[in-house]
């Protein structure tokens, strides 16, 4: 069937990670002649979510796959219950109409109840959020993708303070309403808030011009905030250290702010199912302005050739078929090493871990989708993005949480994020239906990725090369990549009444 | 807002088969009444709408279509989700595209809800040159606990009735609240959408 694959298009994207399909979106959509491809059997690259089995054999593939291992390593599972249920628990099946809130008894889950509800779960490669008012809800809106895909409103922020977790109050009824803080200093919290979103451009030059050397925290300090509402605006609104720059964090902050209050009580939405729908809804808008999809097709070599005026010829074997096109957009995990430029790049790989628990870290009255932001806990840590999700959000079946946790690495996964993992959950095993205070974890999942979110150009004019997932929060950094200015830029999409115009820069 | 018309219920129903089984052409037939003769592979085609009446009440029907992913079996999942019906179209005068039958189920399976309103439709029945017998059509739907349905697209054969079949079927379970959820409490049934709250929200410009 592969064989009816045309062979001659104006754009060949290779690899369906978030790059790479906003570009497939955009290209098709000013109606450029597309053909996009993925060598795995799946949308999403290192950006998909996995149901339980989908995630087992990606496990096995990485184990078993040196080449793999360049992108993914020291990846560890770990369960934490039995194999098998004991045969009693079987009176559950009383209970099976579909709004049974009345669940008493907490369910105990084993090995065999997960592989029996895998599809149930869709656990994220690279889970993000995104701000209400950021440059990926704009860009979902403005294009009309937006209704392929649903979202749930993140409930609450959280930090860690005091050796216990805390709500932080994002918005003016939550400053008002939080007992945590005191008159004097929810006033003052306010006033600083209200500052930062009001300033305009010049009054940010005044107010910040002896500031560019210091830490945000110095800026904080100098404000006179208490030590409390330093921590809330430092870690929790804008996800920084001791160290964070003082403009940075101002930036931060105001990105928080400037978010709230458009779709729910804090800055943040979470795509339905995880965050691996989003490149899929890309690759819809792509296809259904005629770009061609062929997943499980692996290219084997690229060759370039300039015919006249700077016009572009690429050539790719793949499967047997020679395929040609005058832009070659790829993500930098499919290309070949000798198209890349040499130039070294920063990064910083990223630690990431997945826990499945049976309970919320921080109890709540309806199901919360939860953002935690650790300050670090050790000298010479990061700061960890901790994010709760539950069933509401298609992420796992009833009873359980599907929890990430992101860090820039310092050691490896396990050594950098189990300690904050240990203050949150109940990592012993043992008894499920136990009454404890934190909650179980059930199953665990550590890895490391190599950090390919810097932008990286391409020897080879007319081939674009796409960057993989960075640790950061939102989708800001892919979206920007695609829809910005030079020289960061890939290429560049304006929309307008009449549509989209997109260039495409040569990569120099 | 700006999409509080007039209707009670509105259902997301996916096509899915083989390519040039017709199922563009189901669609075009029942909402625009067309049958384009020679058509190629969908362009520009999202999903169409069609509101139809069902015991007096206006249910709005919004029909996906694969946007030419199945050529090369690369339709997203995300296509699946949120489904209400899902129609499995097959061409009676093509053995291979019955034969893919259960590579679809399987994948349906795997990430459509599975609560989602089957249908087996055995299109072009106005082909002379037919390799699939009835029965084996309707036996097959029958084992995958499918309804069953043969149409022709281009003589309008059964087109109105698959579609009105669906309406009243999904309107049904959504009165006995049988119906999949896919927003806890606020489900897109009366295709409401909140823009501040907790619950889920669409995103609206």
């Amino acid at each position: 069937m592969d064989d009816d694959l045309p062979t001659d298009f104006q754009v060949i994207v290779v690899g369906t990670g978030m790059v790479e399909s906003i570009v497939a979106a955009a290209c098709s959509r000013i109606r450029k002649n597309v053909l996009h491809m993925d060598s795995s059997d799946h949308y999403g690259g290192l950006w998909a979510s996995y149901n339980f089995d989908g995630l087992q054999k990606f496990i096995k593939e990485v184990n078993s796959d040196p080449k793999k291992q360049v992108q993914v390593y020291n990846l560890s599972e770990k369960w934490y219950i039995e194999k098998e249920s004991p045969e009693l628990e079987n009176k559950d099946e009383e209970n099976k109409t579909d709004d049974s809130k009345s669940e008493q008894v907490k369910k105990v889950w084993s090995q065999a109840s997960f592989a029996t509800e895998y599809r149930k779960f869709n656990i994220d490669m690279t889970p993000k959020l995104l701000f209400s008012r950021g440059p990926l809800v704009e860009l979902l809106i403005s294009s009309n993708i937006a209704r392929y895909a649903e979202f749930r409103c993140v409930t609450r922020v959280l930090t860690w303070l005091d050796d216990r977790l805390m709500p932080v109050p994002c918005s003016r009824a939550d400053v008002f309403a939080t007992e945590a803080v005191s008159i004097v200093e929810k006033r003052m919290l306010m006033k600083m808030l209200t500052s930062i979103v009001g300033y305009n451009e010049e009054e940010m030059n005044n107010e910040f011009k002896d500031w560019e050397s210091k830490t945000f925290k110095e800026y904080l300090e100098h404000k006179g905030l208490t030590p409390n509402l330093i921590h809330y605006v430092l870690y929790a609104i804008a996800g920084g250290t001791n160290a964070m720059p003082c403009l940075e964090g101002v930036k931060e902050c105001k990105k928080f702010l400037m978010s709230l209050g458009r779709y729910g009580n804090t800055p943040f939405l979470w795509p339905m199912y995880g965050s691996g729908e989003l490149p899929q809804c890309f690759c819809r808008l792509c296809a259904v302005f005629g770009g061609v999809y062929c997943l499980n097709r692996p290219i084997d070599k690229v060759a370039t050739k300039t015919i006249d005026e700077g016009k572009n010829m690429i050539t790719i074997d793949s499967k047997s078929k020679t395929l040609n096109c005058e832009h070659l957009v790829i993500g930098i995990n499919e290309c070949p090493k000798e198209l890349l430029s040499t130039e070294s790049v920063e990064s910083c790989d990223i630690s990431k871990a997945v826990f499945i628990t049976n309970g919320s870290i921080m109890k709540s009255d309806k199901e919360p989708l939860t953002l935690l932001r650790f300050p670090p806990l050790a000298e010479g840590d990061n700061t960890v993005t901790v994010l709760e999700v539950g069933p509401a959000t298609g992420s796992c079946p009833k009873g359980l949480f599907v929890v990430y946790f992101i860090t820039n690495k310092v050691k490896d996964a396990e050594t950098d994020l189990k300690p904050y993992a240990e203050r949150i959950f109940d990592m012993s095993g043992g008894d499920q239906t136990e009454a404890t205070e934190k909650p179980k974890c059930l199953w665990s999942l550590f890895c490391n990725l190599k950090d390919t979110s810097a932008p990286v150009a391409s020897v080879a004019a007319g081939v674009h090369v796409c960057s993989g997932p960075d640790a950061g929060l939102d989708f800001d950094r892919a979206v920007l990549q695609v829809h910005s200015t030079p020289p960061q830029r890939l290429l560049y999409v304006q929309s307008d009444s009449s549509g989209y115009s997109v260039t495409l820069c040569s990569a120099t | 807002m700006p999409d509080m018309e007039d209707y009670k219920f509105l259902f997301k129903v996916v096509l899915v088969g083989n390519a040039g089984v017709g199922k563009t052409c189901l669609v075009r037939r029942f909402t625009q009444g067309l049958f384009p003769p020679g058509q190629g592979a969908t362009i520009g085609v999202d999903f169409m709408i069609k509101t139809v009446e069902v015991d007096g009440e206006k249910v709005k029907l919004q029909i996906w279509d694969t946007a030419g992913q199945e050529r090369f079996r690369s339709i997203t999942q995300s296509y699946y989700r949120s489904a209400h019906a899902l129609i499995l179209v097959y061409d009676i005068s093509c053995q291979p595209t019955f034969d893919c039958l259960p590579d679809w189920l399987r994948e349906i399976e795997e990430y459509a809800n599975n609560k989602v309103l089957r249908i087996l439709v055995g299109n072009k029945t106005d082909r002379e040159d037919r390799e699939i017998p009835r029965h084996i059509g309707e036996d097959f739907a029958q084992r995958h606990g499918m309804y069953f349905l043969e149409t022709s697209a281009k003589e309008a054969e059964n087109v109105e009735r698959l579609f009105m079949e669906i309406a009243v079927e999904l309107m049904e379970q959504a009165k006995c609240k049988e119906l999949p959820k896919y927003d806890g409490s606020l489900g897109p049934i009366n295709g409401k959408t909140t823009s501040v709250g907790d619950g889920s929200c669409c995103l609206r410009s």
